[in-house]
């Protein structure tokens, strides 16, 4: 039984996470691959807080998020002078820049040793501590995630959004201010992904850099895609399939050394065979085509 | 030493880049397989060096043309555009660099047979026998590549699809051939460029993500479609990182490396020799 709840909390994690790529990604067409930089700087950031200041989770994840927002700002930037795949390595640069502060400042970060004894988040006196309560307060913030986001796509920022993944220059002459909405769309977004790392952080008490290197960017990508772009109710299907399956592989008897490989295997498989039959995933509208040559 | 195999590296990714117009992340994964095809050649089925090294090269020259066959070339079938296959070609990336792991295991493996020497000692700086082999060989690798292309039919075909595949296709030119030809080529460059440096420093899994991503940075910033620059932007990487390496930390070698990159990408995105790209479609 905990064993279950632990995969649900896991995908409601990830449904947070996803979901706000998908705003960046699916929505705006802007391919990111620095999603688990942001992820992991909340991750970071309230894990800090707690272990030296003993602050509140919830003003710990707000600072994460402030944060988080802070450095969407600065990914944005090249977004406004860069394109198609170009835009995609600027991402990465990014990824490892996080990847590298978290793994090589060692005063700060303990490095590779990572930072364990994280408390279990406090809310008002309440202490989460069973699994029950964690997934309650997952649950929660990703209902309100998906709410927030889902009132954001269908409002005419929203559709601003859908036609700049369509068309930048044709929006841009509808006299729509494309810088505006791509860095606002970033800030959001990350500030989101980093509401999923304060959560993971305090989920899970120890949080390392192995957590959020470019593979776990290339994940939560392959959740989107897989899921559907530019669909909310996607990034759910997609975090659910994409968490539950590779569990499957414990079942048949495989040692977890192996099944760890095997469940890359499985997603990075995954993300080529839904690319060439079935690009839109799951529910998509979007599919990554219109894509400039 | 990093220059020259770098070099190596940057090249074989900017031919595939330009011939079949997409960043081709499984590069980084044919390199480590380079490696370890040799590794498994030469200790697991206990071939001589040579002959492990020309199997292994052979390797990656089909893998590469397998990935192109098997998923590329259905993709650009469809139309798909660049960034699809970008994301595909993360896809193969991650799925080839797990079957490493799951066949060789995830630590460190040496191909190395000789004693550890102490180097010469040239302008005040260490340098081992294998490293002159190394530099030597990439150098070789390097000017055989620039002399194909310039002098070969198939080299000019390559540069012909590179610079517009229509144009290319309507003058008679087989262009699915010649992206074919030009992953069996680019893959047992970076093939070779992982045995060279698995000679001298070993290997992991993960050694071809690093390896493609400056290969990456120095094709941007030296400049896309050209290949003198590839070669500057590769010489003068490798001698910022270890300029930073001496004077900060060799820790931050990735992100000093990829703060060049973004400082690149935003004030000349063409890189040093490169031409101009266009920012905006309509």
């Amino acid at each position: 039984m905990t064993y279950l709840l632990h995969i649900f909390i896991l995908i409601g994690i990830y449904v947070i996470v996803a979901q706000s790529l998908n705003l960046i990604s699916g929505y705006t067409g802007l391919l990111s691959i620095a999603h688990a930089g942001f992820y992991g700087i909340g991750a970071y950031v309230a894990a800090l807080m707690v272990l030296h200041f003993h602050t509140n989770f919830l003003l710990n994840m707000a600072c994460a998020a402030v944060l988080a927002g802070l450095l969407g700002f600065v990914v944005a930037i090249p977004s406004l002078r860069l394109h198609g795949d170009y835009f995609v390595i600027a991402t990465f640069a990014f990824q490892i820049i996080a990847f590298s502060i978290m793994n090589n400042w060692v005063s700060v970060t303990a490095g590779p040793l990572g930072l364990p004894g994280i408390p279990r988040p406090e809310i008002l006196g309440f202490t989460f501590t069973t699994h029950v309560h964690f997934l309650a307060l997952v649950g929660f913030f990703a209902v309100l995630t998906f709410l927030f986001l889902n009132r954001l796509v269908r409002s005419p920022y929203g559709r601003v959004l859908r036609a700049i993944r369509e068309d930048e220059v044709f929006s841009q002459s509808l006299g729509k201010n494309v810088t505006h909405f791509k860095v606002s769309v970033f800030i959001i977004g990350a500030a989101i992904a980093s509401i999923g790392g304060a959560l993971y952080a305090h989920y899970i008490t120890f949080i390392d850099p192995t957590s959020f290197t470019i593979n776990e960017s290339i994940f939560i990508l392959a959740i989107v895609i897989i899921g559907g772009s530019g669909n909310l109710i996607g990034s759910i299907v997609g975090a659910t399939v994409l968490i539950m399956v590779p569990e499957f592989l414990r079942f048949v008897g495989m040692p977890s050394s192996v099944a760890a490989n095997m469940r890359q295997i499985l997603y990075g498989g995954l993300l080529v065979l839904f690319m060439m039959f079935m690009p839109e995933g799951f529910v998509g509208e979007y599919a990554f085509k219109k894509g400039e040559r | 030493m990093t220059s020259a195999t770098l070099l190596v590296v940057a090249v074989s990714f900017s031919i595939i880049y330009s011939t079949a117009r997409f960043f081709n992340f499984a590069h980084g994964v044919v390199y480590a397989w380079g490696a370890y095809f040799t590794y498994l050649m030469a200790r697991v089925a206990g071939m001589n060096l040579g002959m492990a090294i020309a199997i292994a090269v052979v390797g990656t020259a089909l893998l590469g043309m397998g990935i192109e066959l098997a998923i590329y070339k259905p993709l650009r079938k469809q139309k798909a555009s660049s960034l699809v296959l970008l994301v595909t070609s993360l896809g193969v990336y991650i799925v080839l660099q797990n079957v490493i792991s799951l066949l060789f295991g995830d630590d460190t493996k040496s191909i190395r047979m000789w004693p550890v020497r102490e180097g010469w000692n040239v302008l005040g700086a260490r340098i081992t026998p294998v490293q002159v082999i190394i530099i030597v060989s990439a150098v070789v690798l390097f000017v055989a590549i620039m002399l194909f292309l310039k002098w070969t039919n198939m080299g000019k075909a390559m540069r012909a699809v590179a610079s517009d595949s229509e144009l290319a296709l309507i003058s008679g030119i087989n262009v699915n051939n010649v992206i074919l030809f030009t992953f069996a080529l680019g893959s047992a460059l970076a093939g070779s460029a992982g045995i060279l440096v698995s000679l001298d420093v070993d290997m992991t899994p993960t050694m071809g993500m690093r390896a493609l991503l400056m290969g990456v940075v120095a094709m941007i910033i030296g400049g896309r479609n050209s290949i003198p620059g590839v070669a500057l932007g590769a010489l003068l990487l490798g001698m910022a990182q270890h300029l930073g390496a001496w004077q900060i930390s060799s820790k931050w070698q990735d992100a000093i490396v990829f703060v060049i990159l973004l400082i690149f990408l935003l004030a000349r995105p063409q890189g040093f020799l490169g031409k101009k790209i266009r920012t905006a479609h309509v």
